[in-house]
């Protein structure tokens, strides 16, 4: 290229970005040194953001829990409290600053009512502050650290951390002679589940001590030495967590070397389309889980019946379920709130909601702003061919 | 009288960008001023990449690490001991410093890929260290701060704008500090080692302690901005000290043109520009797909800007004679 | 003594098996960088396209996998071939320029394969016959990755043979150590260097299409894949067939045998044994290309 091709080529590329970029820069709203104001407009659209990942590994579960909104939009003419919604979708990404830019483009750029979604625990760590100072309610429907406690503006529909690996501890303690072993990713979700199993499981039925795989910089992707261990074991059962592309390897290998042991697990095991990657590797597992699709009650009954007809959706997920039900606490309470519809007002409202009837069974927010709720054992089996979690009992109530 | 003009105009553009700078948010949104912060603030750990890529010839992918040594240790002094900004500075500053004193031990006898890996290590092995010792660092869930007071007696900083000052006037002070560290002899005598390292040593120059001297400054500054990264996020998790932080810093310094300070910090402006204000506009379907963008515009920058943006000459029409690579510019 | 290599003797066999993918991947790395002096950081990419392949292509049969190395080879050619154009007028622009394009690649291919793939991890499996386990005095191991100990030993060895023993391979050793000097001898190395990068695409690519079933498509693999191949060649040395076997085998064991031993400095295990490697001999195991 010659240096004036160059040139015309830069100048050009110039332009398309200053042209991108002044819509953001202009001041409507007043500059960042005046103290930022709610969204309260009256009677036209409101607008609800949702921070959910759309590129690095935790895609899949972001597009769950963006499709979980939509259908309960969808199956309520795209109005919220009778008042019509516009959707803004901002990507959370993969890490806590990826999550934060996101989360500042909704509250600061489109200022919206209130906010939703957020998968990772560590961007919820990283916006807190955030989301606490603009006054503006999160609804999350996923990441939910154990260290999450004293806020007004943050509300979680999904669980907390721990709670998969309590609502399993009591269990294993009562139905196993032996021990269990315990192997879980090196992050702190790990921990909090491994921590939540020991605080419910009896101190003797406990293999030696809890051991953990490298899961950042590189997530482990070989089991291998870690099975090994497990084979020379005497342990009757192994409990294990492990989410995403570590799930299928994990349950994968366990079956390729040959480990006999039952496994149980938090549902993230098995749960959405990892499933189908793991194949018959994955039967006779056993997970823990606020909900399963074959829940028979009548809610779950329209929901489960409208998410399969959507075009590749697939079987729903506690993430879609989560976040339907979001919509529905934002739902009631924006009705609740009436004409002075603030943020702030907003946030009061969701305090007053009451009981939820959800797909997963009815369930109200706790003073720590998570769910009471009911948690299942489900076991993986082929119901009609397909590969799903079956609904085996009810485990405890937790919350 | 031409001499007297030009060298009014070297005064001129940069006392114009500093005013534009510090009345922004003025005049800007609290979403732009934002990242604006977030710009100045990867813009100095930019800057301690480019003084060792770019000035002394030593690619690194590690100064994510001290980094987030520096981040670290304020978190840990902002929530059990002080709130103040300045304070934060020199525990962050000396931490990094002195992690970078200990590692450069090993590392500043090795050169090229060798170099790049060995801070690969370091910065890999800072970052499982971080993760492993979670009961100090918070693990992977992070670590949340307090609000920052810059110094004693003002009160804690929250508004966007306010932040924006504080690490603006922090920012422009270590910037004036590192442009008078690369015009000084110590400065030169390093793009000399970077050059010609062998002729530098037969002229008697003790290379390796030069060397360690820069890695150690490097260290130093990097720790300044994990300082400041806590007085504007008032959260670091280790997501944030990670491996593709110190490669966005490493490619927003070829972006602005090696040894260029003032093309570092344009350089991770044009990907923060990119990635978050551009790409946060994508919506819908879109959404999400600004790091795609951010691919292809290094793709395109490789082969339009060769120079990268300090080599750019789009406002004068002197074809100046091709300089050393990486022009002298500060 | 032999008690502690039954316990062990899993983790080793697997350790050979990682070491050779590994070495397939970082093969084409090693001499590229060695002798074109080019840093490629699309190399992650090229294993997840075969990886990829493996997936799309595969029937459950052994025709999707004759397929899916016949795709592999012709993909591996024509990435081989893009990149070489792409990173030939950087020539002498230096490693970071040739970083910077091959990182805006890299991550294109990324975004690329998060569309086609939803950004869920991908089925791989081996054809019918090889997915089960064998057992082999008293130890479960998957039979794939057996047959894969095999296939993989044999393109060792045969890359191997071709660098060492062959003409071309000469040629290609003398270029590394010094290009210049085989240029006066009339040669054209531009030719070299494009049928060097070629081969080395190929190698990654149908490595994915092999180690599919243990390493496989999946966001975030082809950082993993670039790392690890960096690694092997930095402390195998540069420019080095012989260097990489050695570092890919050592990485191999270190990967496995190593978590096995000390589980519970797993994480520091891979980074640190590199930094001591490199701390005592900076030139990596076998150091082949002639400091400058």
């Amino acid at each position: 290229m010659s240096q004036l091709d160059r040139r015309q080529a830069l100048k050009l590329f110039a332009g398309l970005g200053a042209a991108a970029a002044v819509p953001s820069l202009a001041a409507c709203g007043g500059s960042s040194l005046s103290e930022d104001s709610g969204s309260g407009s009256s009677g036209g659209p409101i607008k609800i953001g949702m921070l959910a990942p759309q590129s690095g590994v935790y895609k899949v579960i972001g597009d769950d829990m963006i499709n979980g909104f939509k259908l309960y939009l969808q199956l309520h003419g795209n109005k919220l409290g009778g008042r019509e919604v516009d959707l803004i979708i901002a990507d959370e990404g993969e890490t806590g600053d990826s999550g934060r830019a996101g989360a500042e483009k909704l509250l600061k750029q489109d200022k919206v009512l209130a906010m939703t979604g957020v998968v990772s625990s560590a961007v919820m760590g990283a916006i807190v502050d955030m989301v606490e100072t603009a006054q503006v309610p999160l609804v999350g429907s996923n990441a939910s650290p154990t260290t999450l406690q004293g806020v007004t503006y943050i509300w979680r529909t999904s669980y907390v951390n721990d709670e998969p690996g309590k609502a399993l501890g009591e269990y294993l303690g009562r139905t196993l002679k032996g021990t269990v072993y315990c192997i879980a990713a090196d992050y702190q979700a790990g921990k909090d589940e491994v921590n939540g199993l020991l605080s419910t499981l009896p101190k003797d039925k406990l293999y030696g001590d809890p051991v953990y795989t490298p899961f950042a910089p590189n997530p482990t992707t070989n089991f291998q030495p870690y099975l090994t261990a497990i084979k020379q074991s005497d342990a009757e059962a192994v409990f294990c967590f492990y989410a995403g592309s570590s799930a299928v390897e994990f349950v994968k290998q366990y079956k390729q070397f040959g480990v006999n042991k039952r496994l149980y697990a938090p549902g993230f095991l098995t749960e959405g389309k990892v499933i189908e990657s793991q194949g018959d590797a994955a039967l006779g597992i056993f997970t823990s889980m606020n909900y399963a699709a074959d829940l028979d009650n009548p809610a779950n009954r329209t929901f489960a019946s409208e998410y399969q007809k959507q075009p590749g959706w697939g079987i729903p997920t506690t993430y879609a379920m989560a976040s339907y039900d979001a919509a529905a606490v934002l739902d009631k309470a924006i009705t609740i709130a009436g004409d002075d519809l603030t943020p702030q007002s907003l946030n009061a409202a969701i305090g007053k909601i009451g009981q939820i009837d959800s797909p997963r069974g009815a369930w109200q927010f706790n003073q720590n702003r998570t769910p009471l709720q009911k948690w299942y054992l489900r076991e993986v089996r082929r119901d009609g061919g397909v590969l799903s979690n079956v609904l085996v009992s009810e485990l405890t109530t937790l919350g | 009288m031409r001499d007297g003009m030009k060298g009014g105009m070297k005064v001129l553009g940069p006392a114009a960008v500093v005013v534009a700078l510090v009345a922004a948010p003025f005049i800007a949104t609290s979403y732009v001023i934002s990242l604006a912060t977030g710009v100045l603030v990867l813009g100095l750990l930019t800057m301690s990449v480019n003084l060792l890529t770019g000035v002394a010839g030593l690619p690194t992918l590690g100064q994510a690490a001290y980094f987030g040594v520096g981040a670290y240790a304020t978190a840990l002094v902002a929530r059990s001991w002080t709130q103040v900004g300045v304070v934060h500075l020199l525990v962050a500053t000396a931490a990094g410093a002195a992690v970078a004193a200990l590692t450069g031990l090993v590392v500043v006898r090795t050169r090229g890929v060798v170099f790049l890996m060995l801070t690969l290590a370091i910065g890999e092995l800072t970052y499982s260290a971080v993760l492993e010792w979670d009961t100090v660092t918070g693990g992977s869930d992070g670590r949340a701060t307090p609000a920052v007071s810059p110094v004693w007696g003002m009160p804690a900083l929250r508004n966007d704008g306010l932040v924006y000052l504080w690490v603006l006037a922090v920012f422009l002070l270590l910037f004036a500090l590192v442009a008078a560290v690369v015009r000084s002899p110590f400065g030169l005598a390093l793009r000399g080692i970077r050059d010609n390292e062998a002729r530098m040593r037969a002229d008697g120059y003790p290379v390796t302690r030069y060397l360690l001297v820069a890695y150690t400054f490097a260290g130093g500054l990097a720790g300044a901005a994990g300082a400041l990264w806590i007085s504007s996020e008032r959260f670091v998790s280790p997501s944030d000290i990670g491996f593709h932080v110190s490669a966005m810093a490493l490619i927003a310094v070829v972006l602005g043109g090696l040894g260029s300070m003032w093309g570092a910090v344009a350089g991770m402006g044009l990907v923060v520009l990119t990635r978050d204000l551009v790409g946060g506009q994508f919506t819908g379907d879109l959404a999400g797909r600004g790091v795609l963008l951010l691919g292809l515009v290094f793709v395109a920058a490789v082969y339009l800007m060769p120079r990268g943006l300090a080599g750019l000459r789009l406002l004068t029409r002197r074809r100046q004679a091709l300089a050393a690579p990486g022009s002298e510019e500060s | 003594m032999v008690g502690w290599f039954d316990a062990y003797a899993v983790s080793i066999v697997d350790g050979i098996a990682f070491g050779l993918l590994y070495f397939t991947l970082a093969v084409g790395l090693s001499l590229v960088f060695g002798m074109m002096d080019v840093l490629n950081l699309a190399h992650g990419t090229l294993y997840l396209a075969g990886a990829y392949l493996a997936y799309a292509l595969s029937d459950g049969g052994w025709g999707g996998l004759v397929l899916g190395l016949a795709a592999g080879i012709a993909v591996g050619l024509g990435g081989g071939a893009l990149l070489a154009a792409m990173t030939q007028p950087l020539a002498h622009r230096g490693h970071l320029d040739q970083a910077l394009l091959t990182l805006g690649l890299s991550i294109v291919g990324a975004e690329v394969f998060l569309l086609a793939s939803g950004g869920e991890p991908l089925p791989a499996e081996p054809p019918a016959g090889l997915r089960g386990s064998v057992e082999v005095l008293g130890h479960v191991y998957p039979a794939y990755r057996l047959l894969f100990i095999g296939v993989a030993g044999v393109l060792a060895l045969a890359v191997y043979l071709a660098f060492e023993r062959s003409s071309l391979g000469a040629l290609v050793r003398a270029t590394v150590a010094d290009r210049d000097m085989v240029r006066t001898l009339g040669v054209d190395t531009r030719r070299v260097l494009f049928g060097v990068f070629a081969v080395g695409a190929v190698l990654a690519v149908v490595g994915g299409v092999l180690g599919a079933p243990i390493l496989g498509p999946a966001p975030g693999i082809d950082g993993h894949v670039l790392v690890m191949s960096l690694v092997v060649v930095v402390i195998g040395g540069l420019g080095s067939v012989r260097g990489a076997l050695l570092g890919a085998l050592l990485v191999g064991q270190v990967d496995t045998l190593g978590r096995a031993i000390a589980p519970d400095y797993a994480a520091f295990l891979l980074f640190g044994a590199m930094f001591v490697v490199l701390a005592v001999r900076p030139g990596g195991l076998i150091s082949m290309v002639k400091s400058a």
